[in-house]
C-alpha cells in the first residue's frame, strides 16, 4: 500500500489552530439564557436523549465537530499531500507529442482522433502537476518544434495543447528526442514522455539519456489507404499508372479507386483487400502533354484515416531526349541513333548555354555543358589528376557494380584496352569517395569507371577511350549506350514519376539564383531563391495538394504532395521501440504513474463540510408534533 | 343605572361568571362527607325527611321508625330508613410557586379557585383555602367558612396572594393536610413540574377522606414550546442552569414527557378515585367552567 505523500510538509503547523478554534468556539458558546418555570421535562428529555442515542454527546458539539473537520481540510491541503507515483519524481518532464498523420485517425465511426486521446492523457498530467514540476511540450511528426518552453502555467500548456493539430505527414521520433536532448543541456531531466499511437518508427539511431516513457494511446479503427502513387512511360504518349493500396483491417475491405486528371474521371476499379496484402493497380493513360493526376479511394465501410485517400502525380509534358555526342564518337553516335525518341547533336549545335539532357563527349570543354547526365570518356577530370593518371599499357578489367544501372548486363570481362588508368602510390578508394566519386568498374591498376553526383546532374567518366578499347566490338556498348538513355530519361524525368510525399518538397532543377514562390494547396506562399546549380530544395509542404512553383507570374512546375506511406495508413504500432546499444523500451497503454495531488480532492471535501455546516446551522426547528 | 349594580365583587372573576357559579355545584365522585350535618345526602341512614328504604326490624331498633301501616296489613314489623345529609369539606390548594408566575398560570389557578369556593360556599360546605409559596415559610390560609356571607372574605384572600418561591407542591400537600380536618374533596391547583414523588401527596390526601380533583394548569410555553439553536434554561425556583444544544431537535422527546407526566398525574388521580384534568393557561375561564368542567362531570 502507498502512503501519500506531502509536499509542503512544513504547513502542518498549521495544526495548531486547532487549539484557537476550540477556545474560540467554547467561549463564543454563549448560550442564551432562557428561564423556565422548571427544569423537570428538559432533565428529563436530556436523560432520554443519552439513552436514546449514544452518540447525543458526539452530536452535541457537532458544530464544533464540523468545523474542526473543515479546518483539518484546510490545514491537509496545505501540507500538498499527493500519492508518489511508483517511478520517482520528475522535476522538469518534457512531453513528446506525436502528431503526425495517423494521429487523425478514429477509433469508431464519430469518435474522437488518437491525437485527441492523446491531449487527454497529457491534459490530466498537466492537471496533476505538483508545485515543483514543469513541463515543456514538444509536437512532432517529420521533424519536431517545441510549443512550451519548461513551465508549471496550466493555462499556457493547455492552451498550446488545444491548439496543436495533426500534420499529414510520416512521424520521425529522433528530432524531438535530440530535442530533449539539447534542453537537458539547461535542466536535468530525467524522465521523458513520448505520447503517440506507436505508428513511429521502431529504430532509432539515437543513444538514451534519460528514461524514456512511451505512453501509447489506443489504436485507431480499421483503415484503407493510397501507399504509392508513380507512372512510367510505356512508350511514346503511353503511361503506366501504378497505384498501391494498403490497410489495417484484420477481415477483407473493399472501396473504389478512381483515377482523375486534370479534374476529369479517366479511371476507375474496385479495390478489395486482403489482411496483410497491398493491392497493386495498373491504369494506362495516354498523354502527350503535362497533366496533373488524382487518385481517390473510397472505402466501403468506416475508414478511420482520411489523408491517405487522396494521392496526387504530375506527368511532365513528353518530348524527345535531347543527346550531345561529338562526331568524332562515331561508335557511340552510331548506337544512340538507333534508340527511339532521341534528338541527337553534334558540336556544331552544342552552343555555350545550351542545356541537354545527356552528353557522351571526350572533349574536356564539354564538362561546361548543361546536362541532366553526362559520360566522359579518355580523360581524368582535373579534381582527380593527383589521384590517376592514364599511361598506356593493356588492361583487365577485374570488376565492376553489376548493380549499377548503367552497367546493368553490362558484361566487361573480356573488354581490352590499351589506355591504362593508373591509380598513385598510396592512394586508396576511399580517397575518390571523399571527392564525391564512387567506382563502378576496377581494373587492376586503377579504376576504369567511375560515377559522381553533382547536384541534380549525374556524371559518369569512362578513364580509357573507347575507340582505344574493344568494347564498342562487343555486345555490351549497345546495352551501355541504351542504360545511360535510359537513365538520362529518369534524370529529366521524361521516363517516371515519382510520387512525392509531404514534409518538404522535392529538389528542383530550374533556372540558377532565381527567385521563385512557391504556393501551396492552402494558398499560403514563400519566396524561395533557387542555389547557383539552379536547385531549389528544402521547401516545406506540409500539407496535402498541389504546390505552385511560379517565377513572376508564371508557373515554371507543378507537384503534388500526398501522404502515401504504409506505416501511417498501417496504423500498426510498434510494441517497443529500439535504440542504439540495444535499448529497447517497451510501450505502455497505461496512462504515466504520475503523482497525484490530493489537494483539491480535500479541498472539496472540505466544501462539503462547510456546506453541511452551514445547513446545519441555519436549519429550522423540528420536533413540535401536529 | 348605578355603580352598585356595576361593580364587580371580585378582580378575579366577573360578576356574570359569579351569577353562574352560584347556581352550580361541585360534583364528587364519591360520597365523602362528615358527620356534621350538611347538604350532601350519606350512603348510611339518617334523619332527613328523604325516605331510603325499608328493612326488617331487629331487637333494638327505635320504634319510632316502624312502619305502622305496612305492620298492620302485613302483621310483620318493618323499619323506615331516611338518608341522612352531610356536610362535605371543600380544600382548595394552590401551588403559589415561581413556576406558577409563569404566563398567567397563578391568575388561572386563583381564578379557578374562586371559582370552586363560590360553588363550595353557595353548597353551604365548609370551604378552606391553602396556598403555598416559600418552602419553611407558613403556608397562606383561609380557614373553612361556610355560606354565601363568607365568599368576600375567599375573594379577598385569592385577590392578595402573591406568587414566587420554591414551595414544591408534595410539601404543599402535606403542609395543608396538617391543618386540616375533615373529609370531602381536594381541589389541588398546580403545574406539577416537581422532582418530588407525586404518590405521596395523593396518597396523602387519600387518606385523609379527600376526594382529589387535580389540574394541571401548563403555559403555552410549557405545552407547546418554540425554541431552537443551543440554550442555557434556568430553572426559576432553584436558579439551577441546565445547557441544551439543538433544542429544537428535542422538542419531540420534550412532549413525549410532557405528555408522560400528564399520564403519570391522570394514574395516580384514578387509583384514588379522583380526578385529573391539564388545561393551558390561556383556555378561556368561560369554556373552563362552563363547558370543559361540565362535561367532564367535575361541576353540576
Amino acid at each position: 500500500m502507498r502512503w501519500p505523500g506531502f509536499f509542503s510538509l512544513g504547513s502542518a503547523w498549521l495544526a495548531l489552530l486547532f487549539v484557537p478554534l476550540v477556545i474560540f468556539y467554547f467561549l463564543k458558546l454563549k448560550r442564551p439564557r432562557q428561564r423556565v418555570s422548571s427544569l423537570l421535562l428538559w432533565y428529563q428529555v436530556i436523560n432520554d436523549q443519552r439513552v436514546n442515542s449514544p452518540f447525543q454527546k458526539f452530536k452535541r458539539n457537532l458544530l464544533l465537530l464540523l468545523q474542526l473537520l473543515v479546518l483539518a481540510c484546510l490545514v491537509l491541503a496545505a501540507m500538498q499531500p499527493y500519492f508518489a507515483a511508483a517511478s520517482p519524481h520528475a522535476k522538469y518532464q518534457p512531453v513528446l507529442i506525436d502528431c503526425s498523420a495517423s494521429m487523425a485517425a478514429l477509433d469508431r465511426p464519430g469518435g474522437i482522433t488518437r491525437l485527441e486521446a492523446a491531449k487527454k492523457q497529457v491534459e490530466t498530467l498537466i492537471d496533476n502537476l505538483l508545485p515543483d514540476q514543469q513541463v515543456a511540450l514538444i509536437a512532432f511528426h517529420s521533424t519536431a518544434r517545441r510549443l512550451t518552453d519548461f513551465t508549471d502555467n496550466k493555462r499556457i500548456l493547455k492552451e498550446a495543447l488545444a491548439k496543436l493539430e495533426v500534420a499529414p505527414v510520416r512521424s520521425q521520433t529522433i528530432d524531438a528526442l535530440r530535442m530533449s536532448q539539447a534542453l537537458s543541456r539547461t535542466v536535468p531531466i530525467e524522465r521523458v514522455l513520448l505520447v503517440s499511437d506507436g505508428n513511429v518508427p521502431a529504430e532509432t539511431d539515437f543513444e538514451l539519456p534519460f528514461e524514456l516513457v512511451f505512453e501509447q494511446v489506443p489504436p485507431g479503427g480499421p483503415n484503407m489507404g493510397i501507399t504509392s502513387f508513380n507512372a512510367r512511360r510505356a512508350s511514346g504518349e503511353q503511361w503506366e499508372v501504378f497505384v498501391s493500396v494498403e490497410g489495417s483491417a484484420t477481415a477483407e475491405s473493399t472501396g473504389k479507386l478512381e483515377l482523375f486528371r486534370d479534374g476529369s474521371l479517366v479511371g476507375s476499379e474496385p479495390v478489395l483487400l486482403v489482411p496483410g496484402r497491398t493491392k497493386r493497380l495498373v491504369f494506362r493513360l495516354e498523354t502527350g502533354t503535362a497533366a496533373a493526376l488524382e487518385a481517390r479511394l473510397t472505402p466501403d465501410g468506416f475508414d478511420s484515416l482520411a489523408l491517405d485517400n487522396i494521392a496526387y502525380l504530375q506527368i511532365p509534358k513528353g518530348r524527345p531526349l535531347s543527346v550531345y555526342a561529338p562526331s568524332t564518337l562515331a561508335a557511340f553516335r552510331r548506337a544512340l541513333q538507333v534508340q527511339k525518341g532521341i534528338d541527337l547533336v553534334d558540336e556544331t549545335k552544342a552552343l555555350p548555354g545550351t542545356s541537354f539532357d545527356l552528353i557522351v563527349s571526350d572533349r574536356p570543354e564539354d564538362m561546361k555543358l548543361e546536362s541532366q547526365a553526362a559520360l566522359f570518356i579518355g580523360f581524368v577530370p582535373k579534381d582527380l589528376e593527383k589521384l590517376v593518371s592514364i599511361a598506356k599499357g593493356s588492361i583487365d578489367v577485374v570488376d565492376w557494380d553489376r548493380g549499377s544501372p548503367l552497367l546493368q548486363h553490362v558484361l566487361l570481362s573480356d573488354v581490352t584496352a590499351v589506355d591504362q588508368p593508373k591509380i598513385a602510390d598510396g592512394v586508396r578508394d576511399g580517397d575518390f569517395e571523399r571527392l564525391g566519386y564512387s567506382i563502378l568498374a576496377f581494373g587492376r591498376t586503377g579504376p576504369l569507371l567511375l560515377e559522381k553526383r553533382l547536384g541534380a546532374r549525374l556524371e559518369y567518366y569512362f578513364l580509357p577511350h573507347t575507340d582505344h578499347s574493344t568494347l564498342p566490338y562487343r555486345v555490351a556498348f549497345p546495352i551501355l549506350a541504351a542504360n545511360l538513355v535510359e537513365i538520362s530519361r529518369v534524370q529529366s524525368g521524361l521516363s517516371e514519376v515519382r510520387e512525392s510525399r509531404t514534409g518538404v518538397l522535392p529538389q528542383l532543377q530550374l533556372k540558377p539564383k532565381t527567385a521563385y514562390r512557391v504556393t501551396g494547396p492552402a494558398g499560403a506562399s514563400v519566396d524561395v531563391t533557387s542555389s547557383e546549380t539552379g536547385l531549389l530544395n528544402g521547401v516545406a509542404a506540409p500539407a496535402l495538394g498541389q504546390y505552385r512553383v511560379t517565377e513572376g507570374g508564371t508557373e515554371v512546375a507543378r507537384i503534388g504532395v500526398s501522404l502515401l506511406d504504409s506505416m501511417e495508413t498501417s496504423l500498426v504500432p510498434v510494441r517497443q521501440l529500439q535504440f542504439r546499444e540495444n535499448l529497447q523500451v517497451a510501450a505502455t497503454s497505461a496512462v504515466l504513474d504520475a503523482d497525484r495531488p490530493l489537494w483539491p480532492l480535500i479541498l472539496l471535501i472540505g466544501l462539503g463540510f462547510l456546506l453541511v455546516e452551514w445547513w446545519y446551522f441555519q436549519r429550522r426547528p423540528g420536533g413540535v408534533p401536529t | 343605572m348605578s355603580d352598585e349594580t356595576t361593580k364587580q365583587f371580585t378582580t378575579l372573576l366577573d360578576n356574570s361568571i359569579l351569577s353562574r357559579l352560584e347556581r352550580m355545584r361541585i360534583n364528587p365522585r364519591r360520597r365523602m362527607t362528615n358527620r356534621m350535618h350538611g347538604e350532601h345526602l350519606s350512603g348510611k341512614g339518617g334523619t332527613s325527611i328523604e325516605f331510603s328504604d325499608f328493612r326488617d326490624y331487629v331487637a333494638g331498633d327505635d320504634l319510632r321508625h316502624v312502619d305502622w301501616n305496612i305492620f298492620s296489613r302485613l302483621h310483620r314489623p318493618y323499619v323506615k330508613q331516611f338518608r341522612y345529609e352531610e356536610q362535605m369539606s371543600v380544600v382548595i390548594l394552590l401551588d403559589a410557586s415561581t413556576s406558577m408566575t409563569f404566563d398567567g398560570k397563578f391568575d388561572r389557578a386563583r381564578q379557578l379557585a374562586a371559582a370552586f369556593a363560590l360553588m363550595g360556599l353557595f353548597s353551604l360546605e365548609p370551604v378552606s383555602l391553602y396556598s403555598c409559596s416559600r418552602l419553611g415559610s407558613l403556608p397562606a390560609i383561609c380557614p373553612p367558612c361556610t355560606g354565601r356571607v363568607s365568599r368576600t372574605k375567599v375573594f379577598k384572600f385569592l385577590e392578595e396572594l402573591e406568587g414566587g418561591g420554591d414551595f414544591p407542591i408534595e410539601a404543599a400537600v402535606e403542609t395543608a393536610l396538617r391543618r386540616h380536618r375533615g373529609r370531602g374533596v381536594a381541589i389541588v391547583l398546580s403545574d406539577f413540574l416537581t422532582f418530588g414523588n407525586l404518590g405521596r401527596p395523593f396518597n396523602l390526601l387519600f387518606s385523609a377522606g379527600l376526594e382529589v380533583f387535580a389540574v394541571q394548569i401548563l403555559s403555552p410555553a410549557e405545552r407547546e414550546p418554540e425554541l431552537t439553536g443551543d440554550l442555557r434554561f434556568v430553572d426559576s425556583e432553584s436558579d439551577i442552569s441546565l445547557d441544551i444544544s439543538n433544542v429544537g431537535e428535542l422538542l419531540s422527546i420534550y412532549q413525549e414527557r410532557r405528555l408522560a407526566l400528564e399520564t403519570e398525574l391522570d394514574e395516580h388521580c384514578r387509583r384514588r378515585r379522583g380526578r385529573f384534568l391539564s388545561i393551558s393557561s390561556d383556555d378561556p375561564i368561560e369554556w373552563l367552567l362552563f363547558d370543559l368542567l361540565r362535561r367532564k362531570g367535575w361541576l353540576r
